[in-house]
């Protein structure tokens, strides 16, 4: 009984996550979006391909004046200079 | 912004163009446009408000909660246009790009509606733009109310004033101004309530009375005499003593409490309290709480009138003295902290609470170092021995940093010692013994000693294990009860806000938040919990389906077993796959881990593996079942359990060896049992050539006949096995229904074939050897003997008596 606990929170604090929003860049050139979270406004640039993980609180982002808001779970996709949320 | 811009620079001529054909403004645009000017109006409000409040730390700590409602409004604000934004997003996509120079122009309907698209996007990136630097405001005003309370907090500390003779004149003077003033503002309000309010006043302080009541009663009633000390126990046990100075301390102090905070509450619903009258009604009656609590633990752990309930080994008189010096410390802690509060909401000069500090603060120092100057034990010849040196080191050094720093001036920064001296000292000293307590009942055997054990016992005949089990969660839950209520309250003290604490506590069950990895405390109970109710669930299923289907059904032992086994262990993964997802664990990255894992599976734990798949195929092939005589190897015995990674098998001589199951499926396994319990055993007798081999047949097979646990079909059979050396060779061979019983056959064979040669006058032989020696010169060898015979007869004699076996 305690061995199957401890498996339970072994295998809980191994994999006890939700990550924040992930961004990718699918395009062939790179990209550069604002990101506004919390009281800071930061660039995040993204090479071709590049993917990263950000906002884990929820924020605002911009990309070429096309504007976006996350919570903080979402999987954004840049492709042909847009984004696109999954 | 200024790519918002830029693109509505781009859309205005179109836009106007279109303005004519469609007017009408998106309907997102209308409904979040006011949400979104709102937030922004509350925003700017609530800053003016930080300015204005820039003093007041409660105040900073509410605006700086709905600061953050605002911002997570913000956010909300922006994701609702997000269905809208992907639709339009979808649509232009469909539409295409605005044909090149020199291709043929679309239809007229079609760049009308990328028009009108274009629009209203440009449009909903200008809301999301304004929500954004909403946001962005409020958040810059969350992190300066962090700084400003810090700010605060310092000053206060540090803050120094002048103290001086001219100060002892102004005291003076103020205290008697002062007093006037208060005894006219309390007896006009007195005047006010017997007057108009006296009904609501006397329903007021019922209701607050008979909350307190039932807390009390109940409490009592509940623990009874976990709260009194039994004055007639000559040696109560330690536990008992903790959880009575805890359990009483607690439950009267929460009483007072409740009945105090529902008499301010009641007081305030019916309008009784004005504005000045309430602050310092709230801060007489917080004086009159902690230092009744403070009292009652001094009195709970050190009893002065009961040495045997006292927690601390000290003498009676010292733990006299010192439950009175530690209440003197309360009450003129508790009077400094009501008068300064009084003060504050008359206005009164400034110059008079910094001299009433001056005097409070200073008489605590001297308390605290009276206390550490106790001499609170005896040594063995009788003379009275000091507190150890680091505690009394301690309580001098708090007692004379408070008193020089009130007589430095530094009044703010003595009054908050002094107070922490007392009520986080009180606290501190609470959640000791709650700790101590947790710990003396999780002992083994102690909590059944106590009154409640007892009482348990009698009324639920729990067992000692039971006991053990019971008091492990107790003690458990009275941790957290000290940690729940303990850890909040000295935050509290230190300066830390209520909606604080609050805050963290939301965020702490929420989301504890390491790098990018979050997960949340009530996400994993609930997880846990139901991991547990799914396990326990299928226990009872596991024993429904065994006990009353299968049973019924008549279902074969091994069949039951492997079902069994197999339901059991579905059901915990089934329950630990639900339990995971319900803790809001993505299953996806378990499959990240997985993957990592496999290669060590591979590798390091290729033995479990192979015996785990061993152990499912024994479930599914069933070559043997819990019960059978199984010979393995080595091994012998009687199967106990078959799990899935080890098979548990019992010897005969009750060793328990626990073969793992790889084994029992690589190597051949004998099973005695395995279809039916039948089973043949041989008995092998040898008997004397002299008898007659007819009749010891005729005798064999009816002694194995007359044999009730032997089978008559198949046939008892005697083997006429050979003839050898010293003895004719039979052979009893016989067959029984259970095999299990052949040793009691073997023997009841052996008794009665030995007694019926004996009776019978047949032989068993002793192996037999003739031994023949050739001499080759006879007549030397005679002399030899005949010349050794003469002269020491003695030895040769005893050799040559040896009686030839022929």
């Amino acid at each position: 009984m305690t061995r199957i606990y401890i498996a339970i929170a072994a295998l809980v604090a191994l994999s006890g996550w939700s990550n924040a929003a992930s961004i990718v860049n699918s395009d062939a050139e790179a990209r550069t979006v604002i990101v506004t979270e919390g009281d800071s406004q930061q660039e995040l640039s993204l090479a071709a391909g590049q993917a990263a993980d950000f906002c884990p609180n929820g924020c605002f982002v911009s990309l070429e004046g096309e504007r976006e808001t996350l919570l903080g779970s979402e999987t954004v996709e840049i492709s042909g200079g847009r984004m696109r949320i999954r | 912004m200024a790519a918002v811009i830029v693109l509505l620079c781009g859309l205005g001529p179109a836009a106007a163009q279109d303005m004519a054909a469609a007017p009408a403004v998106p309907q997102i645009v209308q409904e979040m446009q006011p949400v979104i000017d709102g937030l922004a109006k509350r925003a700017e409000e609530l800053s003016k408000r930080v300015d204005a409040n820039a003093q007041d730390d409660a105040r900073l700590v509410e605006l700086r909660l709905e600061l953050e409602r605002i911002a997570s409004e913000a956010l909300a604000a922006g994701v609702a246009f997000r269905p809208r934004l992907t639709e339009i997003n979808t649509r232009l996509e469909l539409l295409g790009p605005v044909p090149a120079e020199g291709q043929p122009a679309e239809a007229e309907i079609v760049a009308n509606e990328r028009m009108a698209l274009l629009r209203e996007k440009s449009q909903i990136n200008v809301l999301i733009g304004a929500a954004e630097t909403t946001s962005l405001g409020v958040n810059r005003q969350i992190g300066r109310i962090a700084q400003l309370r810090r700010d605060l907090f310092a000053s206060t500390l540090s803050k120094r004033y002048d103290i001086n003779y001219a100060l002892v004149g102004e005291v003076l003077d103020g205290l008697r101004s002062e007093s006037t003033k208060f005894t006219r503002v309390v007896t006009s309000w007195l005047r006010f309530v017997i007057q108009f309010k006296l009904s609501s006043v006397l329903a007021a302080t019922f209701f607050a009375l008979a909350g307190a009541a039932i807390l009390l009663i109940g409490g009592r009633r509940l623990f009874g005499n976990l709260i009194v000390p039994d004055p007639a126990e000559a040696d109560p046990p330690y536990i008992s003593r903790l959880s009575v100075a805890f359990w009483s301390t607690l439950l009267r102090s929460a009483s007072i409490s409740v009945f105090l905070a529902g008499t301010w509450y009641f007081f305030n619903y019916f309008n009784v309290l004005r504005g000045d009258i309430g602050a310092m009604l709230w801060a007489f009656f917080v004086v009159i709480a902690s230092t009744y609590f403070v009292r009652r633990l001094a009195m709970a752990a050190l009893s002065p009138k009961r040495p045997n309930w006292r927690l601390v080994e000290i003498e009676s008189r010292p733990a006299g003295v010192l439950v009175l010096l530690i209440t003197l410390t309360a009450i003129v802690s508790g009077a400094d902290f009501f008068l300064t509060r009084v003060f504050a909401t008359m206005g009164s000069p400034l110059s008079l609470t910094v001299g009433e500090s001056l005097v409070a603060t200073v008489i605590v120092g001297v308390l605290v170092v009276l206390i550490g100057h106790v001499k609170p034990r005896v040594n063995a010849d009788g003379t009275p021995r000091p507190w150890p040196v680091w505690l009394r080191l301690s309580l001098y050094l708090l007692g004379s940093v408070t008193l020089a720093a009130a007589l430095l001036g530094y009044i703010g920064f003595s009054r908050f010692m002094s107070q922490q001296i007392v009520v986080t000292g009180a606290i501190l000293a609470m959640m000791y013994i709650g700790i101590l307590s947790a710990r003396a009942i999780s002992e083994e055997g102690a909590f059944a000693g106590t009154a409640l054990g007892r009482r348990l016992e009698k009324r639920f005949q729990v067992e000692e294990a039971g006991f053990d089990q019971l008091a492990l969660v107790t003690s458990m839950l009275v941790n957290l009860l000290v940690f729940v209520v303990g850890v909040p309250l000295i935050l509290l003290q230190w300066g830390f806000q209520w909606g604080d604490i609050r805050a963290w506590a939301y965020s702490l069950a929420h989301e504890i938040r390491i790098g990018t990895v979050s997960f949340s405390l009530i996400g994993i109970v609930t997880g846990i919990a139901v991991f547990a109710i799914g396990y326990y669930a299928t226990r009872w299923f596991q024993r429904w389906l065994d006990g009353t289907v299968m049973a019924r059904g008549r279902v074969d032992a091994g069949v039951r077993n492997s079902i069994r086994t197999a339901v059991g262990y579905a059901g915990v993964a089934i329950a630990g796959l639900i339990g995971i997802s319900a803790a809001g664990i993505d299953l996806s990255s378990l499959a990240l881990v997985a993957g990592a894992l496999s290669l060590g599976i591979g590798f390091g734990l290729q033995n479990v593996v192979s015996n785990f798949v061993s152990g499912l195929i024994l479930l599914a092939e069933r070559p043997f079942k819990v019960g059978d005589w199984i010979i393995a190897g080595p091994v012998s015995g009687t199967v106990r359990k078959i799990s899935v990674r080890a098979t548990e098998i019992e010897t005969f001589q009750r060793q328990t060896v626990i073969l793992p199951n790889s084994e029992l499926i690589n190597a051949a396994v004998g099973n005695w049992t395995h279809k039916n319990r039948l089973g043949r055993i041989e008995i092998p007798i040898g008997v004397s050539y002299d008898s007659d081999p007819r009749r010891v047949h005729a005798i064999l097979t009816e002694i194995a006949k007359a044999h009730p646990l032997v089978l008559k079909n198949p046939e008892p059979f005697v083997l006429f096995g050979g003839f050898g050396g010293s003895s004719l060779d039979f052979e009893v061979r016989v067959f029984l229904a259970d095999i299990m019983n052949s040793v009691i056959v073997q023997n009841d064979l052996r008794f009665t074939i030995f007694e019926t040669f004996e009776r019978e006058g047949i032989k068993i032989p002793f192996p037999q050897r003739d031994l023949n020696i050739r001499i080759a010169d006879r007549d030397r060898l005679a002399d030899k003997l005949a010349d050794v015979a003469a002269p020491a007869p003695a030895p040769g004699k005893r050799r040559g008596k040896r009686p030839d076996p022929d």
